[in-house]
């Protein structure tokens, strides 16, 4: 206990209150007011229905619930929704919260304690709440002969990428923020990107433990491109499009390509462990030989970046790995065609085919996502002789091998367009 | 190859485990149990008997004033001091008593063990925290009180781990 | 490959051309120092070619506190406490070799029932220090699972210790002339069950450190310790025993009720970092059969405290005792003359032996495998500097 609360006088809380009521007042019709007179002059209203919306119409909505229908309607189909809630970063992000946490908890249970308990009622549930507010509150320390525009750009286009990935991969037919012809080339070009911003940053951190581990960094994840482009290779020859959306209905119309192709699954796998840096390839952060990796000089809100970057890129190539191998968002039809909710009539709203591929993708992206969890309690770290051994020997022959089934398939006639196994 | 086999081992090891009890114990809810009082000596027979070394307890009814524990202390902690007390007791006629500063206690009871008269034993009290340095120095009357601690819980070893119940 | 002297002499070259290291850019030098995850209350100085390691210098003195100074100062009895304070868990070892020594000084004859207690202390000791030892191993090389099921498990034996001493660590509990205290109730059977219980879990530490390929891959073949050059440089311990030397002070020198306990000295031949990391679970074994025996063989009734002087003191003299604690043989060479506090303590200890082996073996490995050589040396940087 370093500090002493101060005593509460009545007195002067009141008159803070009155200070706070006062400034607020203040700046809304000095600086508030005007400015939304200047957006509502020079910005087109968009018409809902067969009228404009008006303030006053958005006001008389608010108090009935049920007539914001349409804007949400509207809003649904415009770009901004998919970039920023769905399939877009709101999503994206949800599902990163909820995989920290579910890591930190299934962690705990397979080492026989109890994880984080206490923020929340129900066994710790607002933990990550916890953790962001104290990262935001924490003092971000730069060395002195750091670099410092690199350094305070590196994290933020490393998020910036991560969300990249994100916005290629489809999660419904129709919902995808960038429906690009090339989708899987796009991809690892983007994923290209992260060995630079990791390298930048170590090089920016002025350190030697930063140094070391972003020469790691660099090795690791430039090693394992080649085996991760090789197997996506195969899913490629086996339904001929490079198009995330077509790969997912080529599957759709003959079975999953696990089935087909499950060596070049369990190399898409491992490579993507190693992308992430996850354990057991988490050599560029090795605690014990240097100290935090490129990590080190790391600090606060650009700690959380990295970290909810991480996690973001987590996601992308797990769902990566559905697309591409679990029938991204195929699987019996369970929702029914309209649903009745009792106040409000929300049926304008519902999709009974995105709502059903949309639950589908997540549960098959939540257990992939598991699946990479699991390797962090049973395996120690591995090192970077071994690491380079393995990627370039063992993985990229296991990928040619599967490589040559898939084309054995294709022109043996058993898939491809009029195949033996297309329905 | 054989170390398939042993990554396929080591993932059934860890799967095992989720099944398992969780083994924490959830202090402050649940607190350990104790078997009898605390730490005692005997000094007719020279031996102690077992119990937890926590806070001392001070009987003031046995206590002469003899500074033996003081001097015991002298050379480890330095940690018990002696003071006047407004008590009028037969067998004090310095009428002083040990005040111990649990900011410097290692609990190692060898005072205890140099009290000749059965006046200073230990309990099961462990939870001595403070806001200030000032209020851990227990003057011998803080010593006398016995403390009230409940703790319920032990290791339990059933057929689905080890856990605290 | 040269010899381990030959190695050293050309990486001290190496290392004092400090001055060239400006002009020479392949070398760096790291220090992993007290702050650093990866190394403890203790700075050593590597210097790194690349991913290799060419020269480490260790530096410690970190935890000083003059220990043996200390107690100079003190009574017989009252250095007990602050003697403990250099491995606070492994407290009974460290104060069982003083009590030895101080008997054979004063000439004090411990009774029966108090040698078995006391046996009984150390053997629970040992498994709390090597469980603690194992879960750091565990977490350096970047396991987390393996550094929370040892500490789980350490909780079995901190809690029998609680029940029979008192405290949790520092137990103070060994004195000169036998032990503190008489077991409570209920302890034999508590003892036995939870001992039966670790033994099963020693079985799930097998399947997932030990036979964990990717654990197997890192530590075989790496930082070997031939069985000559462990002689020469005089480790100790579970270092020695898995260079193939099967030499363990409980047999070698039997110490109180030892020479009537039946238990084998576990050794391995091949002296890499694997089997200084094996060799201690197998002595984790051996010690619950000894404390099962121990159990058994103790005499149900019988005092287990000498009873003493206040102010206990011998005719001038000096004595030598050891015993083998987790790192190794714990000595104590005390000198008196006459008068109740000793004239001069030497402490030698097992963990400032295995130190000298350090630089040897770290010369030529990567820099991945400084953790995996270093803690592999049992090595408590605390007890080292006293």
């Amino acid at each position: 206990m370093a500090t002493y609360p101060q005593r509460f006088r009545f007195g002067e809380f009141v008159g803070s209150l009155i200070w706070l009521i006062f400034w607020v007042l203040i700046i809304v019709t000095l600086v508030g007011l005007p400015l939304i007179f200047i957006v509502l002059f020079y910005i087109p209203l968009p018409p809902i229905g067969d009228e404009v919306l008006t303030p006053y119409r958005f006001l008389t909505m608010v108090v009935d619930p049920s007539r914001t229908i349409p804007i949400i309607e509207h809003l649904m189909t415009t770009d901004f929704f998919r970039v920023a809630a769905f399939p877009g970063f709101t999503y994206a992000a949800l599902i990163a919260a909820a995989t920290i946490f579910i890591e930190r908890k299934f962690l705990a249970k397979m080492q026989l304690r109890v994880g984080p308990l206490y923020a929340g009622k129900v066994e710790g549930i607002l933990q990550l709440v916890a953790d962001g507010l104290k990262l935001i509150a924490k003092e971000i320390i730069i060395p002195s002969g750091a670099d410092k525009p690199i350094f305070w750009a590196a994290p933020v286009a490393f998020v910036a990428v991560a969300a990249a990935v994100v916005a290629l991969i489809p999660v419904a037919p129709g919902w995808v923020v960038a429906d690009v012809d090339v989708g899987l080339l796009a991809i690892f070009a983007i994923l290209g990107f992260f060995p630079l911003i990791t390298l930048l940053f170590a090089w920016a951190s002025n350190s030697k433990y930063p140094f070391i581990g972003g020469m790691r960094a660099l090795h690791q994840m430039i090693a394992f491109e080649i085996p991760f482009i090789l197997s996506a290779l195969s899913v490629v020859i086996l339904s001929g499009t490079l198009n995330l959306t077509e790969i997912v209905d080529s599957q759709i119309q003959s079975y999953w390509f696990i089935f087909f192709v499950p060596i070049s699954a369990f190399v898409f796998y491992i490579s993507s462990l190693a992308e992430l840096e996850r354990i057991p390839f988490d050599l560029p952060e090795a605690e014990s030989e240097i100290v935090a990796g490129w990590l080190t000089e790391t600090s606060g809100m650009i700690y959380g970046l990295i970290q909810l970057g991480s996690y973001v890129k987590t996601y992308a190539l797990a769902a990566l790995f559905v697309i591409l191998f679990l029938g991204g968002w195929a699987g019996p039809q369970i929702f029914p065609p309209e649903v009745r909710t009792p106040l409000i009539d929300i049926s304008p709203l519902y999709d009974q085919v995105a709502a059903n591929a949309t639950f589908w993708f997540t549960l098959k992206t939540f257990g992939v996502i598991m699946l990479m969890l699991l390797p962090r309690g049973i395996s120690p770290r591995i090192r970077i002789d071994i690491l380079l051994h393995t990627g370039w020997y063992k993985l990229i022959v296991l990928a040619f091998i599967n490589m040559f089934v898939a084309l054995a398939l294709i022109y043996g006639g058993i898939l491809g367009p009029g195949g033996l196994l297309v329905r | 190859m054989t170390s398939a086999g042993g990554f396929i081992k080591a993932i059934e090891s860890g799967s095992k485990h989720l099944v398992m009890r969780r083994f924490t114990l959830r202090y402050p809810e649940q607190k350990l149990k104790f078997v009898g009082d605390g730490y005692q000596f005997d000094p007719k027979r020279g031996v102690g008997i077992a119990g937890y070394r926590g806070r001392h307890i001070l009987l003031h009814d046995k206590c002469t004033g003899c500074q033996l524990c003081a001097i015991a202390c002298e050379g480890i902690a330095e940690a018990i001091g002696m003071v006047k007390v407004d008590e009028q007791w037969k067998h004090n006629k310095k009428a002083i008593m040990p005040q111990i500063d649990y900011g410097k206690c290692v609990f190692c009871a060898l005072c205890v063990d140099a009290c000749p008269f059965y006046a200073l034993f230990m309990t099961n009290d462990y939870e001595l925290s403070s806001f200030t340095k000032e209020h851990l120095i227990y003057t011998p009357g803080q010593l006398a009180v016995k403390p009230k601690y409940q703790g319920e819980y032990e290791i339990i070893i059933d057929d689905r781990g080890a856990t605290h119940g | 490959m040269s010899s381990l002297e030959d190695k050293f002499e050309e990486s001290k070259k190496l290392g004092l051309q400090i001055v060239k290291e400006s002009e020479d850019d392949r070398l760096m030098t790291l220090s992993v120092g007290p702050q650093h995850p990866g190394s403890g209350h203790f700075r050593f100085t590597i210097k790194v070619d690349g991913d290799y390691i060419v020269y480490c210098d260790p530096d410690p003195g970190y935890v000083h506190r003059g220990e043996e100074k200390m107690c100079e100062y003190r009574n017989v009895i009252q250095n007990i406490p602050h003697l403990e304070r250099p491995v606070i868990h492994d407290s009974n070892n460290i104060t069982y070799s003083y009590s030895l020594a101080i008997e054979e000084l004063v000439g004090i004859e411990v009774p029966r029932r108090g040698q078995f207690i006391r046996a009984i202390a150390s053997e629970l000791n040992r498994q709390v220090y090597t469980l603690y030892w194992l879960a750091i191993y565990g977490i350096f090389l970047g396991h987390s699972t393996m550094f929370m099921w040892p500490m789980g498990d350490r909780e079995l034996f901190i809690d029998l210790l609680e029940a029979l001493t008192g405290a949790r660590v520092t137990h103070a509990f060994n004195i000169p002339g036998g032990v503190r205290n008489d077991m409570p109730e209920g302890f034999r059977d508590r003892c036995i069950r939870q001992i039966r219980y670790f033994e099963k879990r020693m079985k799930e530490y097998e399947d997932i450190f030990y036979n964990n390929p990717l654990f197997r891959q890192r530590t075989e073949q790496v930082g070997v310790l031939s069985k000559e050059d462990a002689a020469k440089l005089g480790v100790t311990g579970s270092v020695l025993r898995a260079s193939g030397i099967p030499y363990d002070i409980r047999k070698a020198e039997p110490y109180d009720v030892y020479n009537e306990l039946d238990f084998k000295v576990q050794y391995m031949k091949t002296g890499d970092c694997f089997a200084r990391s094996y060799v201690p679970l197998l002595d984790m074994r051996e010690s619950c059969h000894i404390i099962e025996q121990l159990l058994d063989k103790i005499p149900q009734s019988g005092e287990v405290r000498a009873k003493l002087q206040p102010n206990p003191k011998g005719p001038p003299g000096e004595a030598y005792r050891r015993v083998e604690s987790g790192r190794g043989a714990l000595g104590y060479y005390i000198v008196s003359d006459g008068t109740p506090r000793p004239y001069r303590v030497k402490i030698s200890v097992g963990s400032f032996r295995n130190l000298l082996a350090l630089p040897y073996l770290l010369v030529g490995q990567r820099l991945a495998d400084m953790p995996a050589v270093y803690w592999s040396l049992n090595y408590w940087p605390v007890e080292a500097d006293r």
